[in-house]
C-alpha cells in the first residue's frame, strides 16, 4: 500500500458515546472521578448536563482510526492535545491526513470531532510501516 | 516583568518519583472489554489496544491520580484536566505480559489562563518496562490544575 502527503484517512465513527462505557473506563483506569459517572455531579460543578467521557477513551477512538487506516502496521508515536470535552451521547468522528512519508514511517495529523463540528482532540501520529513505500 | 510574577510560586515538585511498585498485566478479558467499548475487536496477534500505554502507566505508577494531585497541593475534587498526552512505543503492548513503571514529575508551572484564571500545569514522564527491564514505551502527560482560589 502506498501513502501520499495530503491523503485523507478514512474516518472512524462512534455513533453515540455510551455512559455505560464510561463506567467500564472508570474501572480500567481505576479512577472513579464522578464527572464520568454521575450527571448530578457534572451539573453541580457547572460542567454541563451530561457525563463527560474519559480523555484516554477519546484517544483510543483516534488510535482505532489509525489502526484501520494502516492495517497490519503499528503506531510508533502519538501526541494528543485535549481541546474540549466529549459528553455522553455525542456522535464522534476521528480522522486524519498524511503529513509526511519517509523511509518506513508515515506521519499524520489527526483529530477527533464531536457532533460534526466541535474539535475535541488534535494531534499527530507516526505509523511504523513494514512495507517499502 | 513576567505577567505571572505576582503569583505565589507553585509547589516545587520537579523530580518527585513516580516509580511504581506493582506489576501490571493486561488481561485478555479486560482488553476485549476495552476494545468493545471503543467499537473494535481485539487484535488477533496477542497485542493489546495501544491505549493501554496510558492505562498501564497510570494504574501502575507509584501514586494514584489523587496522590499526584496531593503532591502538587491540589485537591483532586477541584477537577484536574488532561492537557496533552504523548507516547513513543519501542514495541507493542502484549496481553498477559508483566510490566512495571518508572517515572517522575518534570515540573509544575503556575500560569494565568484567559479561560481558567490561574492554573498549574503539571508535566510528568513515565516509562513502561517489561520483564527484562527493557523500555516498551515512554509517555509524557500534561495535566491542568485550575487554581480558582488564586484567580
Amino acid at each position: 500500500m502506498s501513502y501520499a502527503v495530503g491523503q485523507e484517512l478514512p474516518t472512524f465513527i462512534i455513533e453515540s458515546v455510551s455512559p455505560e462505557a464510561m463506567k467500564q473506563w472508570a474501572v480500567f483506569l481505576r479512577d472513579p472521578n464522578p464527572i464520568h459517572l454521575d450527571v448530578e455531579v457534572v451539573k453541580a460543578k457547572g460542567l454541563g448536563s451530561r457525563v463527560i467521557n474519559q480523555g484516554p477513551a477519546n484517544v483510543a477512538y483516534v488510535m482505532n482510526m489509525l489502526l484501520a487506516a494502516f492495517p497490519g502496521e503499528r503506531i510508533e508515536a502519538m501526541d494528543s492535545k485535549f481541546v474540549d470535552n466529549v459528553y455522553g451521547g455525542d456522535r464522534l468522528e476521528a480522522g486524519g491526513t498524511v503529513s509526511g512519508v519517509a523511509d518506513d514511517r508515515v506521519n499524520c495529523d489527526v483529530w477527533l470531532r464531536a457532533d460534526g463540528q466541535r474539535l475535541v482532540i488534535s494531534g499527530t501520529a507516526t505509523i511504523l510501516t513494514q512495507r517499502v513505500l | 516583568m513576567n505577567e505571572n510574577s505576582d503569583l505565589p510560586p507553585a509547589p516545587d515538585v520537579a523530580g518527585t518519583s513516580l516509580d511504581g511498585t506493582e506489576v501490571y498485566v493486561i488481561s485478555a478479558e479486560e482488553n476485549a472489554a476495552l476494545c468493545a467499548s471503543t467499537g473494535v475487536a481485539p487484535a488477533a496477534d496477542g497485542s493489546a489496544h495501544p491505549i493501554y500505554y496510558y492505562i498501564a502507566t497510570q494504574v501502575a505508577m507509584g501514586k494514584t491520580v489523587a496522590g499526584v494531585c496531593n503532591v502538587c497541593e491540589f485537591d483532586v475534587d477541584d477537577g484536574p484536566m488532561m492537557g496533552s498526552s504523548g507516547v513513543v512505543f519501542q514495541k507493542p503492548l502484549m496481553v498477559g505480559a508483566p510490566y512495571r513503571v518508572k517515572g517522575k514529575i518534570l515540573g509544575l508551572a503556575r500560569k494565568r489562563s484567559r479561560k481558567l484564571g490561574v492554573m498549574d500545569v503539571l508535566t510528568y514522564r513515565l516509562s513502561l518496562q517489561d520483564e527484562a527491564d527493557a523500555e516498551v514505551l515512554q509517555t509524557e502527560n500534561v495535566w491542568v490544575l485550575p487554581r480558582r482560589e488564586l484567580a
